[in-house]
């Protein structure tokens, strides 16, 4: 208190003066601290240097090479060396159709995926989690994990197998009602569903282990709690599995839309054939047509680019929403 | 491991009888020479037996000792089979090694020489490789056709011999039930694919037999000759063609217009498979073992096949290739041909000491010795000189492998630069496709190739720009009119109008310009 | 009548029987405490009456119904449970209206009773949070609300108040009599915590292997436990148990521990039992410290005093044996270090037979 009395007398250059010296005695203090928290804590950081290096060299240091997106990029010349030009593969990648029709088909192609391909693995999930004979459950399991494990190319067969005119199931299955066969992988108009539907064969068995390792984690006694209460089985599913998976299922959403561009192109490749370019061409097919067997890496990596922008745009719009209105966010 | 080599080097010299080549001087070197290699390519990733470089080629043992020139490996990507990755790894690494070789070299070497990284080639042969001369001397347009933009060669390309690859065939046995003879024309064509999809001829009593099939889609595109057109100019698909002298697309003609329109025809009618483009590899084999197919255009060494293969499945099969039908002009070409030279081979890099060296041991594999050596294995071991001709040994014929993947252990074969010798091949082939060939041999089927140009960076700028986007549009269109989706000639003048807009005619003055820099 | 009665109840998992065969009624109101260590079978018995686990053997009547092969919902029962089951994307009005809304009530019917209740338990400025804000006495109350609601014919708690800390216990404890009392409904509650089962039951069940040991009230049990395992679980700390063999005394029969001895009542069944091994049993209250050898007192060790404010705990050594003697601080403080010894009222003796464990002593009553 008499040392306050005595700054309130004193002149305001020595106010100043005693200011910053106060304010030095604390950062010193602040670095102290810093320091004793290292030494203290050590064992933390070392642990913490494997990921930082991974980082380092796996997702940073390749950020490096990004800007071929605006160079003429030579290999042989390399990275540094190769001339820049702006802008140009944008411009070139923006005034062709070919792309502009590419990209609109992986928005719609990859938006079936999300309407039709989302909600499956959680309907898997919730389906599984009601088989109670654990042996047909175990055996339905194994049934729908199988086509993750198994080849695109060999999914493609099956696939073009399955929709052939003249030895089909589909087309065999149509006849018996009197629909004459449809070449269904020449038509266009049927290329979204016969790719979505593959996808979601292929891959939603596997991505439900995400929801039933969420529905694992559910409290039982939610459920025994629910039953005194006097729940049906479809109530519980309804008012207690989904709500409570349901930030497993956000996330895996913003997940989802952050990968809305990355449309799996081996299999589009597969399955296309250039009369169904018209629904069927990717950014990603595209770029490997364009890009990847020309040779043309500059360009590739502009559409790369202009992917991640785009990942990064819905992601961070996702995650905004959803932070919002539901309370679940990635960060 | 030294010892070991010079050993072996030994008895391969006692049983090396071939008379030294006239021009040539060997050993290269007096004292052994190390040079390391690239080598990347389908059957081996690395420089040794099936990509193992840990052990060493039969050929490239006997190769040490004649030249003294000993080649290690220094391969790069070698955990891809995929040839194009590797090279961008080595190239991306900068490490380059001495010598840089494999399937799909030529792109990269003519594109990166001209900036540097691999040594022209012109004045080295010139002064250097006498063998490597005279073989170019004789073909001065594949001397051109390996060019880069500046007119530099870069690299010595692997030089198939042999000229026909695919071919027509026929179900005789088919033919012989309904009575009726080998088509020589278009019309009778037609007549014969409408009686095999009509007459029952594989007598099952069901219509379901496929008149034309083919493994690749691409290959129902043949037919276009059959009405004057065309449908690539080289031995891929969609390829640009000469005509009169100049660059031209095939899918930018009248006559291709008229020729898809009767393709699509045919399709419609049931003369063509109507699962023709997701058939796929497997086509040949289920179509034929089935006993449903009639007739496809295919390769003469593998399609010749089927007639042991199904000689117990399908009663009296008889599969034997026929010559081309005549066009509506009364032409009869084969437009598929062996492409005299490939896209592979060898080049020597700018890190390379001892480029002189290099190219007279490039040279050796060009000498009479160097080639026998390079297409047939060590003498003595696979095989002998017979009356002058080389003549594999028995165990080899007859070991139950194909010689060719005999060869590629050997180190024959590989993708070396060097002149292949039908000869090899010839040996090995089936009776019936020796037939088939001997066949095609009587008259003259073959039409020029296009054997593609050199670009410069400001030509090659105008071809990615335009022509990716170009081709996409044409093979879009071509399906969607064979499929029966629009009618090509209704949609004719839109179509030659979109490609103009889409660039068709800068690209043709490129690839002109290109060409005639190149091949003047 | 909305009293529970369980007729021979068993449980069994294939051939391990864990609950043998239990006999209860409850009285309609009767507040009823099943207590007794963990793996009892006090909570299987109480999910049995829930309906959560099958019965295996027996007969379950629930208002004069028999309740074996009915369903859970349909057994009019309310269960509150220890980790108080809340649905964390509800908030507590929607909680506590689960139940009803399950049940199709109608919405004003939903809306006064939630109203009702929560103005009852005191929840009426969180009706809108979720469980994940509450703290853990708030998230309690809410689960309880959640059974209130239902107005059901017996409340079931399995261990509601375990998951609390100490001084939040202790008023839940209460606020769960409070409520009782005003609601009036038959409750079976279950509890490792003997304090809770002493405080809350009408009558207490104390539970042990499968086996109901003994039934009554808290008085009684703490009194006349019928055999050494109900004297050692009642009683905070538990009764003192002693190895001894019976001899004869002056006027009455004293029990022999090594060199010592203390005065039994005479009790029909001490008599003609000289030399029986017993366990001598003296509650921690009713032992008087003494700091003088004196005739009938038993000489101890001290070890340690626990001051508890009140009152002391005296941790002695008997002859290597622990002993624990409760006694009041007041005007006691000076001499608490200098305690050497005790003595006990033998009316207040509990003996019991050392091989079955039984009450061989009579009744206690405390006036």
């Amino acid at each position: 208190m008499s040392d306050l009395e005595a700054k309130v007398g004193g002149s305001t250059e020595e106010l100043v003066i005693e200011a910053s010296e106060a304010l030095r005695t604390r950062k010193a203090s602040r670095i102290e601290r810093i320091g004793d928290h290292l030494r203290n804590e050590w064992q933390l950081y070392v642990m913490l240097i494997p990921t930082v290096v991974w980082l380092l060299v796996f997702l940073y240091k390749p950020m490096y090479g990004l800007q071929i997106a605006f160079k003429d990029y030579s290999i042989f010349r390399g990275v540094a060396a190769s001339p820049w030009v702006g802008l140009e593969h944008f411009q070139t990648l923006f005034g062709n159709d070919q792309f502009l029709r590419a990209l609109k088909n992986t928005v719609i192609i990859s938006f079936y995926g999300l309407i039709f391909g989302f909600p499956m693995p959680i309907l898997l999930a919730l389906m599984f989690n009601e088989i109670l004979a654990q042996t047909f459950k175990k055996t339905a399991q194994t049934i729908v994990y199988l086509p993750h494990f198994v080849s695109s190319v060999i999914i493609a067969g099956i696939v073009i197998t399955a929709f052939s005119p003249s030895a089909g199931i589909v087309n065999t299955v149509m006849g018996w009602f009197g629909i004459d066969p449809i070449y269904f992988l020449t038509k266009p108009e049927w290329f979204r569903p016969i790719f979505v539907g593959t996808g979601i064969w292929q891959e939603a068995g596997f991505q439900s282990i995400v929801y039933l390792a969420a529905i694992a984690g559910v409290s039982p006694t939610l459920y025994e709690s629910a039953v005194v209460d006097g729940a049906s089985r479809w109530q519980m599913m309804w008012k207690i599995t989904l709500p409570s998976i349901m930030p497993t299922i956000i996330i895996m959403l913003i997940i989802r839309i952050g990968n809305m561009l990355e449309v799996s192109f081996e299999m589009i490749i597969l399955l296309y054939q250039p009369a169904t370019y018209s629904t069927a061409d990717v950014v990603n097919t595209f770029i490997y047509r364009q890009g990847i067997q020309g040779g043309q890496y500059d360009l590739a990596a502009a559409a790369g680019l202009f992917n991640a922008v785009v990942a990064f745009v819905l992601v961070m719009t996702a995650n905004t929403i959803s932070k919002r209105y539901s309370r679940t966010s990635l960060w | 491991m030294r010892k070991f080599t010079f050993a072996l080097a030994l008895m391969g010299s006692t049983a090396i009888t071939a008379p030294a080549f006239a021009e040539s001087h060997l050993p290269i070197v007096e004292e052994p020479l190390e040079l390391t290699i690239h080598m990347h390519w389908a059957r081996a990733q690395g420089y040794g037996p099936g990509g193992d470089t840990s052990k060493i080629y039969p050929v490239e043992e006997v190769a040490r000792e004649k030249t003294n020139i000993h080649l290690i490996d220094q391969t790069s990507g070698r955990n891809s089979t995929d040839q194009s990755e590797a090279m961008n790894l080595l190239l991306a690494t900068g490490n380059l090694p001495d010598i840089v070789g494999g399937a799909k070299v030529q792109q990269p070497v003519n594109e990166y020489g001209p900036q540097g990284a691999f040594v022209p080639l012109n004045d080295l042969v010139e002064e250097h490789a006498p063998n490597i001369k005279a073989w170019f001397d004789e073909h001065p347009d594949i001397w051109n056709a390996i060019a880069a933009f500046d007119g530099n060669v870069y690299y010595i390309p692997y030089l198939p011999d042999g000229k026909y690859a695919r071919a027509w065939f026929v179900r005789q046995d088919w033919l012989d039930a309904l009575g009726l003879e080998q088509p020589d024309n278009v019309d009778e064509l037609y007549d014969v694919l409408v009686a095999f999809r009509d007459q029952d001829p594989n007598g099952n009593g069901e219509k379901d037999e496929i008149p034309f099939f083919v493994r690749d889609w691409e290959e129902v595109l043949r037919l276009l000759t059959l009405w004057d057109a065309r449908s690539t100019g080289a031995d891929v698909y969609h390829q640009f063609y000469l005509k009169d002298g100049e660059v031209a697309h095939p899918y930018a003609q009248e006559a291709y217009r008229d020729g898809l329109a009767n393709i699509a025809k045919w399709y419609e009618e049931g003369l063509i498979d109507a699962e023709v483009f997701t058939r796929g590899s497997s086509a040949r084999d289920y179509l034929l073992g089935e006993n449903l197919g009639g007739m496809t255009h295919d390769w003469f060494a593998s399609t010749s096949g089927y007639n042991i293969a199904l000689a117990d499945k399908v009663e009296g099969f008889n599969f034997i290739p026929f010559l081309p039908p005549k066009s509506v002009s009364g032409v009869r070409i084969e437009e598929n041909r062996r492409i005299p030279m490939k896209p592979d081979g060898w080049a020597i890099t700018f890190a390379n000491e001892h480029p002189v060296e290099t190219i007279k041991y490039f040279d050796f594999w060009f000498s009479e010795e160097g080639a026998l050596l390079a297409n047939f294995g060590v003498e003595g071991k696979t095989w002998d000189m017979v009356d002058g001709e080389p003549i594999y040994k028995d165990e080899v014929l007859n070991s139950g492998q194909p010689v060719n993947s005999q060869m590629y252990l050997e180190g024959a074969q590989v993708y070396r630069g060097y002149p292949q010798d039908y000869r090899y091949e010839w040996q090995w082939t089936r009776e019936s496709a020796r037939e088939g060939i001997e066949l095609y041999d009587t008259e003259d089927l073959l039409v020029e190739q296009f054997l593609g140009v050199a670009f410069n960076e400001e030509e090659q700028a105008v071809y990615d720009k335009y022509y990716p986007s170009i081709v996409t549009y044409m093979l879009e269109r071509q399906q969607a009119w064979i499929l029966g989706s629009g009618d090509i000639k209704e949609d004719w003048d839109d179509y030659v109008e979109t490609l103009n807009k889409m660039g068709l005619q800068e690209v043709l003055e490129v690839m002109n310009s290109a060409y005639a820099r190149q091949y003047s | 009548m909305s009293g529970v009665k369980l007729d021979s109840i068993v449980k069994a998992y294939g051939a391990v029987q864990v609950v043998h065969g239990v006999d209860l009624e409850v009285q309609e109101k009767e507040f009823v405490v099943l207590v007794g260590p963990s793996g009892c079978g006090k909570s299987t018995t109480l999910r049995m009456i829930a309906g959560l686990e099958e019965i295996s053997d027996g007969t379950l009547t629930i208002d004069g119904r028999v309740m074996n092969r009915v369903a859970p919902k349909d057994r009019d029962v309310a269960m509150v449970f220890q980790n108080y089951a809340l649905y964390p994307h509800l908030n507590v009005a929607e909680n506590m209206a689960f139940g009803l809304r399950i049940r199709k009530e109608s919405k004003e019917h939903i809306e006064s009773s939630v109203k009702e209740v929560s103005g009852i338990l005191g929840l009426d400025k969180y009706l809108e949070r979720r469980p994940a804000d509450l703290s853990g006495g708030q998230r309690q109350r809410v689960a309880m609300g959640r059974a209130i609601v239902r107005r059901p014919k017996v409340f079931l708690f399995d261990e509601p108040l375990s998951n609390l800390d100490a001084k939040l216990r202790t008023q839940m404890r209460a606020e769960i009599k409070r409520l009782h009392n005003r609601l009036g409904v038959t409750s079976i509650y279950v509890t490792h915590d003997q304090v809770e089962a002493m405080t809350l039951a009408d009558r207490i069940v104390v539970m042990n292997a499968g086996r109901i040991e003994q039934i009554g009230t808290p008085m009684e049990l703490f009194l006349n436990p019928v055999n050494s395992f109900v004297a050692g679980f009642l009683g905070a700390p538990p009764m003192n148990q002693v190895k001894a063999v019976i001899a004869d005394g002056d006027t009455s029969p004293v029990a022999k521990f090594g060199t010592q001895q203390i005065a039994l009542p005479s009790l029909p069944g001490l008599q003609n039992a000289v030399g029986r091994e017993v366990i001598v049993g003296v509650r921690p209250e009713y032992a008087e410290v003494v700091t003088e050898a004196a005739p009938g007192s038993v000489s101890c060790e001290l070890e340690l005093v626990e001051t508890l404010g009140s009152e002391a705990l005296l941790h002695m050594n008997l002859d290597g044996e622990p002993f624990v003697i409760r006694t009041e601080t007041l005007g006691n403080m000076a001499k608490l270090n200098s305690v050497n010894g005790f003595t006990a009222k033998p009316e207040l003796i509990k003996v019991f037979d050392a091989n079955t464990g039984m009450a061989l002593s009579g009744q206690t009553r405390v006036a």
